[in-house]
C-alpha cells in the first residue's frame, strides 16, 4: 500500500513542480489507531481540494509508538528528500524532533505542528501555527465537567501510565475538579494490562469496592471505557459512578446514548487533520494566514445533549 | 554455576533419599514449583492485602483474568513442549473479536454465523502457521511474528475497508441471549462465563495431554524431534494440529471478549503474547521444549492472574506495581528451575 | 552358521550426492548372532552408510539385502518396520520423559476404547524397566524417572533395550561409546554382547579400536568411502587396524608429515 502510495506521491510530485501546487507531507501516527484515523479521514478530505489544484498530500506513518521521537524525526527527514513544499507534524518529542523541523525550514519548507506541541513552540521553532488541542486543557474540561455534575470524587484510569500527554490529561482532570472542590487521583495499570479487556475490567471494579467514595471514573482511552463500563457493572455502580472518556468509539457513543455513559471528551481529531493540512495549503498557495493562534479543536464534549449530530458524524467516518 | 549444582547437591540427595513416599515424588513434577509459587503469591497478597482478594468479588477479579489468559497458555504452553513458539496470538485475539464484531455487530448477520467464522479463521491461521514451520525450517519465532504482523494488517485493512473504523461495536441485541449466556455472561454477577470453557477445555487438554497416548508425542517432538519422528510419531501433523489449537482458541478468546464487553477493538490483545508466555513458563514449562504440564500452566496462569490483579486489593502506590509483578514473575521461575533440577538429579540412593 | 544367508547384506552399494561420491562399491554381510565392526576415522563415509541402512538416504547403486531378500526403504520408519534399528551416540531418547513414556515413544501401550483411550502408566514402566534389567541393568527400577538423570551407559543401554524390545534384528550403534569413560563403556560393549547373544545382526560403528576387538567378530575398515579392508577376529593386531585406519600405506606419508609440524593427536 505505502509503495503504490510513495509511487503516486512521486508521479504526483514530477507533476507538481511543473505547476507549483503545493505537496504536503503529514507525519502522523498508525492508521489502526482509532484516533488517527479520523485523523487521516480529514486530510484526506483536505487533500481532494489540493489535489483539484494539482498538489499532494502524503501520509507518513509511524510503524510503531516505541520510538516516538526519533522516528517522527526520521520521518521529517524523510519528506525533506522528497523535496515538499509544506510538512503538517505532531511535536511528541520536543527533544528528538525539533533539529529535523528545523532544517525542514532551513530548507524553505513550511511548517506546521498539528496534534502535539504548542503555539509557544510553533513561533520558536518557525512553524506557521500550531492545530491541536491541549491535553491538559482536556482534562481541565473533563474535571470541571464532572464538577459541575456534582460528581466530586473521580478517579483517572492510565493503562499507560508514564506517558506525558496521558499523565497531562489526567493532571488536568485533577486540576479542573479541584478548582470546583472535588479531588481527582490517578489509577496507574501495569503494561501486563494494556490490551486485555478482562484485566482492565478487573482493576476498575476492584478498585471501585476498595473506596465507596468514589463517583466518577474517566479513561484515558475509548476501548479502556468499554472495560470501565464492566468494571462499573460488576462492582454494582452502576448509575452510581459517573463514566467519562478521553476519545470515543461506537460503543462509547451508544453508552451515551443510553444512559449508560456520562460523556466524552473529543479533540476532534477530524479537524486537527483538515484545518492543519487546508490552512498549509492556503499558505504556501494563496499566501492566507489564519490570525487565529494557536488553533484549538478540542476539547469537544460529547453527552446525552449533542449525541444524535455526533452519530451522525461518526457513521461518515469523521468523529 | 559448577558451585551451585554441586552445593545444590547434597540436599538433592537427602531428599531423594525419601523416595519411597510420595511427597518427593510430587515434588519431581513439573507443576511442584508452580504449585508452591501460587501459594506464595496467594500469601503474599494475604499479608498485604488482607481476605478481601479470596472473598467472592475479589475470586472474581483474578479468576476472570485467569480465565481467558488460561484458554490461550495452554495451547502456546504446549507448543512450548513441542519445543516451538507461537506469538501470532497477539494478532488472533483481536482478529476474533473483530470478526465477531464486523459480520455480527457491523454486518447484522446471525451471530453463530460470527462466531464459526472466527473459529474458521483461526484453523486457517494455525494451518498456516504448523504449515510454514514445516516446511521453511524457519524459528517459529520468526515465523509466528510474521503471521502476527501479517494478521494485524488483514485485521485493520478488512476492519477499515468494510466499517471505515477500526473500532466495532456489538450490541448485547445482536449478540443475542443465547450467544451471551454461553460467552459473555457473568455468572452469579461476577463470574465471567469464560471460566467454565477454560476448566473444560483444561479437562480435555489435561486427559489428552497427560493420559491419552498422544500426550506422550507432544513431549518426544520437544525432547528430541527427529528422533520421536524415526519412532513414528506424525511429527508434522501434530504440529500444525498444535498451531490450529493456539490460533482457534485465541479466536475463541478474542471472540468472548467482544461478545461480553459489546465491543472489539482492531490494537487490542498484544499484551497476551507476554502474559501467555510468562504464564507457561511460571507453570513449569521449559523454554526450549520437552517438559511440562497442563495443571502447571494453570497453576501458572493463576499465578500471574493473582499477581497481576492483587495489587488493587494492597495499599501500595500503583506506580510499582509493575515491578511487584515482574519481581514475584522471577522468583516463580527461579524456583521452577530448582525443582527441574531436582527432578532430572533424581535417582535411588542405594549404594 | 555362514552356511545360512547373512541377516543383512550389502552388495556393490555406491552413494553420491551430485558430483561427490562419498561411498563407493561397498559389500558387507552381518549374520546373526555376529557383531561387525565399522572402523573408520571421521569423514570416511560411516555416516551415509548408516542412514542408508537405516532407510534416511537410498544408494546411488547396489543393493540391500535382508535375510537373502533385496529389500528397499522408502523411509526410517521402513527401515524400522523390517527389524533395523539404530542408536545415536546420545541414546536418541528424550532427557525429560520418564524411562516408561519414552521408551514407549510411538507405540504407546493404552488401556480403554475409542477417544477415551489412556496410556497404560503401569504396564509401560513395567515393560521398560524388565527390558532394561534383562540386559544386566539392575540399577534401573523406577519407570517413573527421567532419562535426563541416568548415566550415558545407561542410557544407551536403554535405547538398546527399546530396539530389542520392538523386534529389532539388525541393530546399528552409531559410536555409543565415543562419549563415555571407561566404566560406563564397558557396560555399553557388555550390552552388545548380549544383542550378541540374543542373536540379532550388530553393526558397531566406532573409532575406538580397543572398544571394537573387545565385541567385533568381524571387522571393516572404510577409508574415503571405500572398504579398504575386512577381515575377521584374529586375523590382524591391534597395530594393524589403527595403521588402516589412519590410511595404511599412506601412513608413512602421515608420519613425515608430523615430523615437520606439530601433531595434535
Amino acid at each position: 500500500m505505502t509503495v503504490t502510495r510513495l509511487l503516486a506521491v512521486s508521479v504526483l510530485a514530477l507533476a507538481a513542480t511543473a505547476a507549483t501546487a503545493a505537496d504536503i507531507a503529514v507525519i502522523g501516527g498508525k492508521t489502526d489507531d482509532p484516533f488517527w484515523a479520523k485523523i487521516k479521514k480529514g486530510l484526506e478530505d483536505a487533500a481532494m481540494a489540493i489535489e483539484r489544484d494539482g498538489g499532494s498530500v502524503t501520509y507518513l506513518q509511524l510503524q510503531t509508538y516505541d520510538n516516538l521521537g526519533p522516528d517522527a524525526a526520521q520521518l521529517v527527514r524523510t519528506a525533506i528528500s522528497q523535496g515538499v513544499d509544506g510538512i503538517v507534524v505532531p511535536n511528541w518529542v520536543p527533544e528528538a524532533e525539533d533539529d529535523a523541523i528545523r532544517a525542514a525550514i532551513d530548507a524553505g519548507i513550511t511548517v506546521m505542528l498539528m496534534n502535539a506541541g504548542n503555539i509557544d513552540k510553533a513561533r520558536e521553532l518557525g512553524a506557521i501555527n500550531y492545530v491541536g488541542n491541549d491535553e491538559y486543557q482536556a482534562g481541565l474540561a473533563a474535571g470541571r465537567y464532572f464538577g459541575d455534575q456534582g460528581v466530586m470524587n473521580v478517579i483517572c484510569v492510565n493503562t499507560v501510565p508514564g506517558a506525558a500527554n496521558l499523565e497531562a490529561r489526567c493532571q488536568g482532570v485533577a486540576d479542573g475538579l479541584a478548582e470546583k472542590g472535588g479531588t481527582a487521583e490517578q489509577l496507574p495499570l501495569p503494561a501486563t494490562s494494556f490490551g486485555d479487556p478482562t484485566a482492565v475490567a478487573e482493576a476498575i471494579k476492584s478498585t471501585l469496592l476498595g473506596n465507596e467514595e468514589i463517583r466518577g471514573l474517566i479513561t484515558i482511552s475509548a476501548g479502556d471505557a468499554d472495560s470501565a463500563a464492566i468494571g462499573i457493572q460488576q462492582a454494582g455502580k452502576t448509575g452510581e459512578v459517573m463514566l467519562g472518556s478521553f476519545d470515543f468509539n461506537e460503543a462509547g457513543l451508544q453508552r451515551i446514548q443510553a444512559g449508560q455513559q456520562g460523556f466524552a471528551v473529543d479533540q476532534q481529531p477530524y479537524l486537527q487533520g483538515f484545518l492543519a493540512t487546508s490552512l498549509l495549503n492556503a499558505y504556501i498557495e494563496f499566501g492566507n494566514n489564519l490570525p487565529v493562534a494557536p488553533i484549538a479543536t478540542g476539547p469537544g464534549i460529547v453527552d446525552s445533549s449533542n449525541i444524535e449530530a455526533t452519530l451522525a458524524g461518526v457513521a461518515k467516518g469523521a468523529r | 554455576m559448577t558451585d551451585r549444582t554441586a552445593a545444590a547437591s547434597p540436599a538433592l540427595a537427602r531428599r531423594s533419599a525419601g523416595r519411597a513416599f510420595s511427597p518427593g515424588s510430587h515434588l519431581r513434577r513439573p507443576e511442584a514449583g508452580a504449585l508452591l509459587g501460587l501459594l506464595a503469591v496467594t500469601l503474599f497478597f494475604l499479608v498485604f492485602g488482607g481476605t478481601g482478594f479470596l472473598q467472592p468479588a475479589g475470586v472474581a477479579s483474578w479468576l476472570n483474568v485467569a480465565a481467558s489468559l488460561g484458554i490461550v497458555a495452554i495451547p502456546v504452553g504446549l507448543l512450548m513442549i513441542a519445543g516451538e513458539l507461537d506469538i501470532s496470538i497477539g494478532a488472533m485475539i483481536p482478529a476474533g473479536s473483530m470478526t465477531v464484531a464486523i459480520i455480527a455487530g457491523h454486518g447484522d448477520q446471525s451471530i453463530w454465523l460470527a462466531i464459526a467464522a472466527a473459529l474458521a479463521l483461526g484453523v486457517v491461521v494455525g494451518w498456516i502457521n504448523g504449515t510454514l514451520v514445516n516446511v521453511t525450517g524457519v524459528p517459529s519465532l520468526i515465523v509466528t511474528m510474521g503471521t502476527l504482523f501479517a494478521m494485524q494488517g488483514v485485521v485493520l485493512g478488512l476492519s477499515v475497508l468494510f466499517t471505515g473504523t477500526v473500532s466495532v461495536a456489538l450490541p448485547p441485541e445482536e449478540s443475542g441471549p443465547v450467544a451471551k449466556f454461553l460467552f459473555g455472561q457473568f455468572i452469579g454477577g461476577a463470574f465471567q462465563v469464560v471460566i467454565v470453557w477454560w476448566i473444560l477445555l483444561t479437562a480435555l487438554y489435561v486427559f489428552y495431554v497427560h493420559f491419552s497416548p498422544w500426550g506422550n508425542w507432544i513431549f518426544a517432538m520437544g525432547g528430541d524431534r527427529e528422533s520421536a519422528r524415526n519412532a513414528g510419531i506424525p511429527t508434522r501433523r501434530m504440529m500444525v494440529l498444535l498451531y490450529i489449537l493456539s490460533a482457534t482458541s485465541a479466536a475463541f478468546v478474542g471472540l468472548c471478549q467482544a461478545i461480553l464487553f459489546n465491543s472489539a477493538q482492531v490494537s487490542a490483545g498484544m499484551s497476551y503474547i507476554f502474559n501467555a508466555i510468562i504464564a507457561v513458563v511460571v507453570g513449569g514449562v521449559l523454554l526450549t521444549g520437552g517438559f511440562g504440564s497442563v495443571i502447571g500452566i494453570v497453576f501458572g496462569t493463576l499465578t500471574f492472574a493473582i499477581v497481576n490483579q492483587g495489587i488493587y486489593f494492597t495499599d501500595f502506590d500503583r506506580n510499582w506495581s509493575s515491578l511487584i509483578i515482574g519481581v514475584m514473575l522471577l522468583a516463580a521461575v527461579l524456583m521452577n528451575n530448582v525443582f527441574r533440577r531436582m527432578a532430572l538429579n533424581y535417582s535411588p540412593k542405594r549404594t | 552358521m555362514t552356511a545360512a544367508a547373512p541377516l543383512i547384506e550389502l552388495r556393490h552399494i555406491s552413494k553420491s550426492f551430485g558430483p561427490i561420491d562419498v561411498l563407493q562399491d561397498i559389500s558387507l554381510k552381518v549374520h546373526a548372532g555376529e557383531v561387525l565392526c565399522l572402523l573408520g576415522d571421521n569423514g570416511a563415509g560411516k555416516s551415509t552408510l548408516i542412514k542408508i541402512l537405516s532407510g534416511v538416504h537410498r544408494p546411488s547403486a547396489g543393493e540391500i539385502l535382508l535375510d537373502g531378500r533385496p529389500v528397499a526403504f522408502a523411509s526410517p520408519k521402513d527401515a524400522q518396520t523390517c527389524g533395523i534399528a539404530t542408536v545415536h551416540q546420545f541414546g536418541g531418547t528424550f532427557p525429560l520423559m520418564s524411562i516408561g513414556r519414552s521408551f514407549f515413544v510411538g507405540v504407546e501401550p493404552t488401556k480403554g476404547w475409542g477417544p477415551f483411550r489412556v496410556f497404560d502408566r503401569k504396564r509401560a514402566n513395567t515393560i521398560a524397566v524388565q527390558a532394561v534389567r534383562d540386559f544386566g541393568i539392575t540399577r534401573i527400577d523406577d519407570g517413573d524417572r527421567l532419562v535426563g538423570g541416568l548415566s550415558g551407559g545407561e542410557r544407551q543401554s536403554l535405547a538398546i533395550a527399546r530396539a530389542v524390545h520392538f523386534g529389532a534384528r539388525v541393530l546399528i550403534l552409531d559410536e555409543p561409546t565415543a562419549a563415555l569413560g571407561v566404566k560406563q563403556a564397558a557396560h555399553v560393549l557388555r550390552i552388545i554382547n548380549e544383542a550378541k547373544r540374543r542373536g540379532l545382526a550388530v553393526i558397531f560403528i566406532t573409532h575406538q579400536v580397543t572398544h571394537a576387538m573387545a565385541v567385533g567378530d568381524h571387522f571393516a575398515v572404510l577409508i574415503r568411502g571405500a572398504i579398504a579392508a575386512d577381515f575377521r577376529k584374529g586375523e590382524r593386531t591391534r597395530e594393524e587396524i589403527t595403521d588402516l585406519m589412519a590410511g595404511g600405506e599412506i601412513m608413512a606419508h602421515i608420519e613425515a608429515a608430523i615430523e615437520g609440524a606439530h601433531a595434535d593427536t
